[in-house]
């Protein structure tokens, strides 16, 4: 067939979808609800076999680029995705992102022997020797510290500050610093590693500096409940940022590439979980734990429940009862 | 490496062509959305310093949704470009030239701080000129690819011209490119033309002009006009 039969057979089927396509994007509700919507994906794999035809037979650049042109924005159209599906991001933190956490439990393991490990042996350090924490930190710092959790203090664990702003910075610093971790963890696994013992040795030489000066009081009260939270996501995000870095060194039976993608689509999900654990441990940190008048009994309590909550959703969140053996 | 074009076979059947945009237009979105960003910031700022010391709470949370939730919501919403992308004409995508999903969107954008690690942007620029098709390392990751939206120029149409028959059978690719002759033939000058289909004289069997209308005339026949 020449080129000229051929356009004048389907010319009118093209020029319909080029314009049903064109008022998609200016608007898009209306559109959908039109004839052509139906139609669109016959339309659209009709005018696919025309390209392979006209490419097949030599047409000329006139018709096979104004058909690559309609068959790219069709296939952006056909294949675009779903929208969002809210109940779905209930499922993955209820369910699906306790079962993905424990499927990566050897990474997890590891950073959380990275993270407590430098901090438990810090802590007992410092009681016998508490002239290290000199050496950890600057003097500045170690009286700014003293400052937030002096027991004098009216406020606890913060010098000044109202508690919307302190969920902002705690927000802001806390879920940077674990979107970082992960992240590093690209470099083969040392900036996750890096991090995470970094951070163990500050968390450690400040409990331990505290404690070891007497200002124990104030700064476990303050630090109990939203640990439960900020501790656990921190583990995690740098579990994460591990298991990207270890698929990195070591892909196992995949080619390193799909390896790697797959790797950072779980670092992802887990990073996004971790996010949401630290929204919730921004609350608690600014507008529970930091209420000076709570009980002793009930703030220890309610920690407690916090950590056993944490732990049970991690444990046993998503696991299908029956399923087993 | 000079060829960024990537073919990429859809379930039809048919080639779509991608063509990944390199560094130097993805540093000018990103410089857009920057200054995007910082301007939405210090807009914002305005009514939420009336908050006092609450309100920078508040700037602390949008700071953060700009540093990290813009780009996934820009890709997710807005048909794969951030604002600084739709200006120059990019767009994200995933490997299979698919809209980009919103876990590969996420998967790219947290691992920006890799990208952007010594100074600004050096190992995403090191692998953005070393990688075939321009990704920097969280594109790789990710699996996406950041295209130019500007399709091709289209082709231009053959002039018009009464239809002559071959005097003697061509191969398949020859009429190709007599057609394709007579689709430039618009954006040439007419010297040049003339240049061009003199060189076919043992076909057209004359010289000049009418070589020129003997050919427009042959490409005529071969799309099948009157």
């Amino acid at each position: 067939m020449k080129q000229a039969r051929f356009v004048a057979m389907h010319v009118r089927e093209w020029d319909s979808l080029q314009a049903w396509l064109g008022q998609l994007d200016r608007q898009p509700k209306r559109s959908m609800r039109q004839e052509p919507a139906l139609d669109f994906p016959a339309a659209y794999r009709r005018v696919c076999h025309h390209l392979a035809l006209a490419q097949g037979r030599g047409y000329s650049h006139e018709v096979t680029d104004r058909l690559q042109r309609l068959v790219q924005h069709g296939h952006r159209v056909l294949y675009r995705p779903p929208p969002p599906r809210w109940h779905r991001a209930a499922a993955f933190l209820v369910a699906d992102f306790p079962r993905l956490v424990r499927s990566q439990w050897r990474c997890m393991a590891l950073a959380a022997a990275l993270l407590y490990v430098p901090a438990l042996a810090l802590l007992l350090w410092l009681q016998v020797h508490p002239e290290l924490a000199h050496t950890l930190f600057s003097s500045a710092r170690l009286a700014e510290f003293e400052r937030m959790y002096d027991p004098a203090n009216p406020h606890l664990g913060r010098s000044s500050g109202t508690n919307l702003q302190m969920f902002g910075l705690y927000v802001f610093h806390n879920v940077g610093i674990a979107f970082r971790t992960f992240a590093s963890g690209l470099l083969f696994g040392v900036g996750a590693i890096y991090v995470l013992g970094a951070n163990g040795v500050v968390l450690g030489g400040i409990a331990g500096h505290l404690t070891a000066i007497g200002y124990g009081g104030p700064f476990w009260r303050f630090v109990v409940a939203h640990s439960a939270f900020e501790l656990t996501a921190m583990v995690i995000a740098g579990g994460a940022g591990l298991q990207l870095g270890l698929t990195l060194l070591s892909p196992g039976r995949q080619r390193r590439g799909p390896a790697l993608v797959a790797a950072g689509w779980i670092g992802a999900k887990l990073a996004l979980g971790a996010f949401a654990m630290l929204v919730v441990a921004a609350c608690i940190e600014a507008y529970w734990s930091s209420l000076a008048a709570l009980p002793d009994p009930l703030r220890f309590g309610s920690a407690a429940l916090l950590w056993r909550l944490v732990l049970a959703w991690l444990g046993f969140g998503g696991k299908v009862a029956g399923h087993g053996a | 490496m000079l060829d960024t074009v990537r073919e990429i076979e859809t379930p039809e059947g048919v080639s779509l062509r991608l063509r990944a945009a390199g560094p130097l237009p993805r540093a000018q979105a990103w410089t857009i959305d920057l200054v995007v960003r910082l301007v939405v910031l210090a807009v914002a700022m305005m009514p939420l310093s009336l908050f006092g010391i609450g309100g920078r709470g508040l700037a602390m949370l949008l700071m953060f949704a700009l540093t990290w939730a813009y780009w996934v919501v820009c890709e997710l919403w807005l048909d794969g470009q951030s604002l600084g992308k739709k200006a120059l004409g990019l767009r994200v995508v995933n490997a299979d030239g698919t809209p980009v999903t919103w876990l590969p969107s996420v998967t790219r954008n947290l691992l920006r701080v890799v990208d952007a690690l010594p100074g600004v942007y050096g190992v995403g620029l090191a692998s953005t000129l070393i990688d075939a098709h321009a990704r920097r390392l969280g594109d790789i990751v990710a699996g996406t690819l950041v295209v130019h939206v500007k399709e091709w120029a289209a082709g231009q149409q053959v002039p018009a011209a009464p239809a002559l028959p071959l005097p003697l059978p061509l191969a398949a690719e020859e009429q190709a490119v007599l057609v394709d002759y007579a689709e430039r033939a618009g954006q040439l000058t007419l010297s040049r033309q003339e240049e061009l289909a003199n060189l076919l004289e043992p076909l057209t069997g004359c010289r000049d002009t009418a070589a020129v209308s003997r050919l427009l005339g042959y490409a005529n026949g071969l799309l099948g006009r009157p």
